[in-house]
């Protein structure tokens, strides 16, 4: 039958013989871009500093950036925990229906998973319509449709671009994540030397030549005389002021932690673990794929910063950015900072090209977005919380067809609100804090964890990490719940992050109510068909 | 009439234990385990002077009691290892001698089963709850006369197994995996097989196709994507139908009532093929649940009329 021996040559500690599904790990290498697109320092990172910086002026981003990821660090521990426990693909749904309980498990990954997705496509709209389109039809001056770049940031010119976000996304699922996968690996590289080029471009230019570059562009674009100090001027009048470029102080920089969950809260979004002969090893390899991801994220960040501050100038960034806040964005666009970086080369095609490379950020991003949508659905169907068709696949085109249905009508119908009310497109923090709650409860699945499934915790070579005899795992995920519940606290109880309005926390609750309402009609309705839900999680006594 | 199916545990002594008490558990009438029953991993437990040792998920376990030992060979057991406790010595034979390690996988196997059928002695329903058996593509041939002289269960390979108006016929093998294991056939093949064993049914309205290998293209058969060096491809992220054209083929067009499967652990599911219903419930056995479908069948209309997948 042929086996491999592991271990030493002459004292082997296992044997393995040939069969199905013994596989290799996968390369770590995969799993750091995973997560390093998954905390997208471009996409994600670039669109929340423009409205943190002005929000929390007192506080500094860079330290806020730091605390955020050292404290994001334990949430990757506690994930790792759970992703070489109980390593399914279903990831939050299954570790918090079998530690938790079904019920609980379906409310928090159709509310983290699905639901709240609809809202991203908006911002994963509005985020290709301000990093793509706005710069390049300002580049290339066009002005169709009406207004040009600037008709990208109109309610209309926002629903279309969110349009087009979901029918690639959607087409991707469609079309599977075969040819995706390796298109990802190449935007990646793309996007990266894209940055390069920022990199080198913010360090070789100095301050005087940002500012000439600007003014000659502002006035070329957009007819800004003299656009540096009018920038300056405009956020002075608004009566806008910010800190120097610094490390503290502590107290108003925490209140950016939370703002900065926006795109660091996610290095554990695509991570799962196949594989069957597990061992410490696989702790190590999925904690290194997500930590090493994570970090490369913050240290694209903290260059950015300190080039940000040496060629740009942090308090006219800041400045830029309060225009944009407070809706008078200075040239009438989203306030792209690698758009001003490549004027320093003063070179159309150049511009374009830079603008295009860049944009590989989003792409190598976008396919995510339905993605999990679509597994919490399929897994939601098999448990017969909902109908049989969710799950159904057409046989000619291979295409989910209701699954589809169930993410994209809501989520355009989402768009087209989101679009038009400028008040519902202020709860994009939301869109952070119901994934949050997601991974709150799973985080307090990793902490019962040995108390409710000892067996299976003493089974499992976390059980193995320990720091001084004490286990790692379950000690991360209650720092991980301290960072979540701190958030929490901040979210709903300061006005500056625009999530704890009235409407914004219906909006929120009517998602818990709907996912609530499911669960507990699909139980009432197999109940009457003689099917009892509470026993697909219900363990078979061993004895 | 209700049915429990489950599939692929692997030489998980946990899952085993939890399937012998399955019918009783969720009051089935009939309990049937799909195949690969037999476990993929055996640890050496080095018997040294007053004291033994191994290594579990590279941690080195030292026991100094039989009890202790007893404990460390439950918990191998129950992750569907198969401890084997060895003098130094024999570790160096196992390791040096052309197939020894085969030979002692062998022996460790039979005699694992051999207990676990020990152990149905007194579990579904005193023997009143008809139990089916058999085997998948990794287990060794050797465990088919074991089943077969059980007086407990039933082995099912080949043949067509009437269940109070049903019939369930039973096909361990499988389509060609990288990894080369004992019942692979051709596609061609398989067709033949499965013909010959589906000849056996007088009334397919109420037949059950028991067929270790998943339907190709069908979402039952979703495995990660794998390179030459069979390590994951992309993270995982990337899936390929693996399954069988050949059981495909056969339920769209014999259309049984029901089909279950398994062999793609990952892919648990569900899939209605004209009047078929197709499952495979998956496998977790690693983690020591139970993975299963609980099937209820009319035997009068000749339709599944409920199913739930379940983790027991």
């Amino acid at each position: 039958m042929a086996a491999d021996a592991v271990g030493s040559e002459t004292t082997p500690t296992l044997f393995l013989r040939n069969a199905t599904g013994l596989v290799r790990g996968w390369s770590i290498r995969d799993t750091i871009i995973y997560a390093c697109l998954a905390t997208n320092f471009v996409t994600l990172g670039l669109y929340e500093f423009t409205f943190a910086g002005p929000a929390f002026p007192k506080g500094q981003m860079l330290t806020a950036v730091i605390i955020s990821a050292v404290w994001v660090s334990f949430l990757v521990v506690a994930y790792s925990g759970l992703i070489v426990t109980i390593p399914r693909a279903g990831g939050d749904y299954v570790w918090q229906s079998r530690i938790l309980g079904s019920g609980l498990g379906f409310v928090m990954a159709a509310t983290g998973w699905w639901f709240i997705l609809w809202l991203w496509a908006p911002i994963y709209g509005n985020i290709l319509s301000v990093q793509l389109f706005q710069p390049l039809w300002a580049t290339l001056k066009w002005t169709w449709p009406g207004g040009g770049a600037a008709w990208f940031g109109t309610d209309n010119g926002i629903f279309v671009v969110t349009l087009i976000t979901i029918v690639i996304a959607g087409l991707l699922v469609s079309l599977g994540m075969g040819g995706y996968a390796r298109f990802q690996k190449w935007c990646f590289l793309g996007g990266m030397i894209g940055f390069a080029v920022i990199v080198i471009l913010l360090l070789v230019n100095s301050h005087q030549d940002f500012v000439n570059s600007f003014n000659l562009y502002g006035k070329q674009l957009f007819g800004v005389n003299n656009a540096y100090n009018a920038t300056n001027a405009a956020a002075a009048k608004a009566g806008y002021s910010t800190s120097p470029f610094s490390f503290g102080p502590l107290g108003p920089t925490m209140l950016l932690v939370p703002a900065m969950m926006f795109f660091i809260l996610w290095p554990n979004w695509g991570a799962t673990l196949y594989g069957e002969i597990r061992g410490a090893s696989d702790f190590r390899r999925v904690f290194t794929g997500m930590f090493v991801g994570l970090w490369i994220t913050v240290l694209c960040t903290v260059i950015f910063f300190l080039l940000i501050d040496k060629t740009v100038g942090w308090g006219f960034y800041q400045n830029l950015n309060s225009l944009d806040y407070n809706l008078t964005p200075q040239f009438g666009i989203w306030p792209y900072p690698f758009l001003f970086a490549g004027w320093l080369v003063h070179n159309t095609a150049f511009q374009v090209i830079l603008i295009l490379v860049l944009s590989l950020w989003f792409f190598a991003w976008v396919g995510t977005l339905f993605l999990s949508s679509t597994r919490v659905i399929f897994a939601a169907a098999f448990d017969r919380v909902l109908p049989d068709k969710a799950a159904e696949v057409s046989e000619k085109r291979k295409v989910p067809v209701y699954s589809l249905i169930l993410m994209l009508l809501p989520a355009a119908g989402l768009g087209a609100v989101y679009a038009y009310s400028t008040t519902f497109r202020s709860y994009t923090l939301d869109a952070t804090l119901v994934i949050a709650v997601t991974y709150l409860f799973s985080a307090i699945a990793v902490v019962v964890l040995p108390f409710v499934k000892p067996d299976l915790w003493k089974a499992s070579p976390a059980s193995r990490i320990k720091l001084f005899g004490i286990p790692v795992v379950p000690v991360s995920g209650l720092i991980t719940i301290g960072l979540l519940v701190f958030n929490l606290y901040e979210w709903l109880s300061n006005d500056l992050y625009f999530v704890n309005s009235h409407d914004s926390l219906y909006y929120m609750a009517g998602m818990y109510v709907l996912a609530i309402v499911l669960y507990v009609v699909a139980r009432l309705v197999r109940k009457r068909q003689g099917i009892d839900l509470g026993l697909i999680n219900k363990e078979i006594p061993v004895e | 009439m209700k049915v429990f199916f489950a599939t692929d545990i692997h030489g998980s002594e946990v899952c085993w234990r939890k399937f012998l008490n399955s019918a009783a558990f969720y009051k089935a009438d009939l309990v049937v385990l799909g195949g690969d029953l037999t476990g993929k991993a055996m640890i050496p437990i080095v018997a040294h002077s007053g004291y033994w040792q191994c290594v579990v998920r590279g941690e080195t376990i030292r026991m100094d009691s039989r009890a202790e030992l007893e404990n460390v060979e439950r918990q191998i057991r129950n992750k569907g290892f198969y401890p084997a406790v060895v003098t130094p010595d024999e570790l160096q034979e196992l390791s040096a001698e052309e197939g020894a390690v085969d030979r002692r996988f062998s022996h460790e196997m039979l005699h694992s089963l051999d207990r676990w059928l020990d152990m149905a002695d007194g579990k579904l329903g005193g023997g009143r709850v008809p139990c089916i058996l058999n085997g998948g593509n990794d287990d060794f041939f050797d465990i088919d006369p074991l089943i077969e002289a059980s007086p407990l269960v039933n082995f099912g390979e080949g043949k067509a197994i009437d269940l109070d108006g049903f019939h369930m016929v039973s096909m361990g093998w499988t389509n060609p995996t990288p990894w080369n294991t004992f019942r692979e056939a051709p596609e061609e093949e398989l067709t033949a097989k499965i013909d010959a064993v589906v000849s056996q049914i007088p009334d397919m309205e109420r037949a059950i196709f028991n067929f270790h290998a998943p339907p190709y293209g069908t979402g039952l058969d979703d495995a990660p994507a794998l390179d030459e060096t069979l390590r994951p491809m992309h993270g995982g992220a990337v899936m390929k139908p693996v399954g069988s054209t050949a059981v495909r083929d056969a339920i769209t067009s014999y259309q049984p009532m029901l089909s279950v499967h398994g062999h793609i652990h990952e892919s648990r599911g569900v899939k209605r093929m004209g009047r078929t219903l197709a499952i495979n419930p998956g496998s977790v056995y690693g983690d020591g649940v139970l993975q299963g479908a609980v099937l209820e069948l009319n035997p009068k209309k000749g339709k599944v009329t409920k199913y739930l997948l379940v983790n027991g």
